[in-house]
């Protein structure tokens, strides 16, 4: 196993909330984004479920657990969907919404801000 | 499960085929692009009708909950919906995936032929769909083949159209958009015989529109509620079908005829011959032609793609249902632009090697007319 290693990914403001931007780091395709609430995030672009390139998803909201007949929004800008068969992630915690069954999780890589630069170790 | 970093077909090994056998092009600008491909005075009509064919054909309760049924980040560079443009499609799909036939089939003709168009309307557009996709895509890569679509509102016209485009050396079957008439009756044999004829298989797919309008197959018991329930349910027509094929002697009338299921499921088989064979036995006389057990007709004559795979919380389970269905009966498929698509890196990986490589390769080669 090689040494982690930290890598400054580029200034905070290169990263607009709410979308990731896909970069190569050392051979490793990685989606940085930023969430609404500041927090940025560096995900590998590939899903647990197939494969997909599962950055290239939209950050969305999703509809919470309900009753019958009710639509409960929430979420908003919190939640990875899929681009390929919509599974969707917690973007706070890596974890697939739907935790019945075997559950995936997104692989995700500590980020930190270092003097507005975003710095990513893996 | 969790993902190698690359997905390429079976880990690293080179010697690996594929055949994939449900790719979807699509039509860039719809019926405008064909107007070349058809005489004038219909290129005036659909003009002054302002025909339209969009990348679907469904009503709001139907529309997929994520905005469409094509994946977003296989949209071409330059544009365009996913899957529409031959160039990229041959790099991101087959290049990438080191497939060596991709099977094309038109759900926009497929969507015209079975319910959008009127029957003359349908015979004329699903002949331009056709020459466009020759002129524009087959001509693009060799490894793109074709199933030809035909116009299934009028047997002896689709019939016509397999005469008259089938032996191009790229076309490997017959896309047949299916109507609300089961694959038995004798309304589909004039279309039987002139594939049996080309020697192409009867490919057969949901064209979009099944279970939403008049025309297409529709679920048993009453229509769905929402995209989730109808998508969950699609594959009723064809066991449907495949009991209608048995039973009704298609296979008795056309010894040489083969169909392929395409994304209709496979796992139901199994349970569906044992019913089929136990009722056959007790009940022969009354369907005196079918003169072999159904399992017997099914597995001489009939494929199922594998698309979307089922996945069972242990992966094993699959794998054992699959090795009591046997390997001769499934061909790899990706479906391909779509939202519900499958990679051959990450499809049967627990098979063994050999009979994943029938599935991905060898059955397709006896299936489909490759040459
Ligand atoms: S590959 Fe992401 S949900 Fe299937």
């Amino acid at each position: 196993m090689a040494e982690k290693k930290q890598h400054t990914v580029g200034k905070t403001t290169d990263f607009p909330v709410g979308k990731f931007k896909i970069i190569d780091i050392g051979g490793r395709e990685i989606g940085i984004a930023q969430l609404k609430n500041g927090e940025f995030r560096a995900v590998r672009n590939v899903c647990p479920h197939k494969g997909a390139p599962v950055c290239k998803g939209p950050i969305v909201g999703t509809h919470l657990p309900s009753a019958v007949g009710e639509l409960i929004y929430g979420r908003d800008g919190e939640v990875l969907a899929c681009p390929w068969h919509g599974f969707e992630f917690d973007l706070l915690t890596g974890d697939e919404l739907i935790q019945s069954g075997k559950p995936t999780k997104l692989l995700m890589f500590p980020v930190a801000v270092e003097n507005d630069n975003v710095v990513v170790t893996l | 499960m969790d993902m190698p970093e690359k997905s390429v077909p079976s880990s690293q090994d080179t010697a690996f085929k594929v055949v994939d056998c449900d790719v979807h092009p699509y039509v860039k600008d719809g019926i405008s692009s064909v107007f070349p491909y058809m005489p004038d005075a219909w290129k005036q009509r659909f003009l002054r009708k302002r025909a339209t064919v969009g990348a679907e054909a469904r009503s709001l309760k139907y529309l997929h909950p994520n905005g469409q049924v094509n994946r977003e980040d296989a949209r071409p560079p330059c544009g365009g919906v996913s899957g529409s443009d031959p160039h990229f499609l041959v790099q991101d799909l087959l290049v990438k995936n080191r497939i060596e036939h991709a099977v094309l089939n038109c759900l926009q003709t497929g969507a015209l032929c079975s319910t959008l168009a009127g029957t003359d309307e349908s015979i004329v557009l699903c002949a331009a769909f056709n020459d466009y996709l020759i002129d524009q895509w087959l001509k693009v890569d060799n490894r793109l083949k074709f199933a030809m679509s035909v116009p299934s509102q009028d047997p002896q016209a689709a019939a016509a159209e397999i005469r008259r485009i089938g032996k191009h050396p790229q076309i490997v079957a017959i896309s047949l958009p299916l109507l609300n008439i089961l694959m038995g009756n004798r309304y589909w044999w004039p279309i039987y015989e002139a594939a049996q004829e080309m020697q192409l298989p009867i490919l057969v797919h949901v064209t979009g529109p099944d279970s939403i309008f008049y025309g297409p197959p529709i679920a048993a018991g009453g229509i769905p509620d929402s995209y989730v329930e109808r998508y969950v349910t699609l594959n009723q027509a064809g066991e449907s079908s495949v009991n209608s094929l048995v039973f009704s002697g298609v296979f008795e009338k056309f010894p040489n005829l083969k169909v392929i299921f395409v994304e209709y499921g496979f796992l139901w088989l199994l349970p569906l011959l044992w019913r089929m064979d136990r009722t056959w036995r007790q009940l022969r006389h009354e369907v005196p032609w079918v003169k072999k057990s159904p399992v017997e007709y099914v597995h001489k004559h009939i494929r199922f793609s594998t698309q979307p795979i089922d996945e069972p919380e242990d992966p094993k389970d699959l794998d054992k249902l699959i090795d009591l269905m046997g390997y001769d009966q499934l061909c790899f498929s990706t479906d391909y632009p779509h939202w519900d698509n499958d990679m051959p890196g990450q499809s049967l990986r627990g098979l063994p090697k050999a009979e994943r490589q029938k599935i991905f390769w060898g059955n397709a080669l006896t299936t489909f007319r490759m040459r």
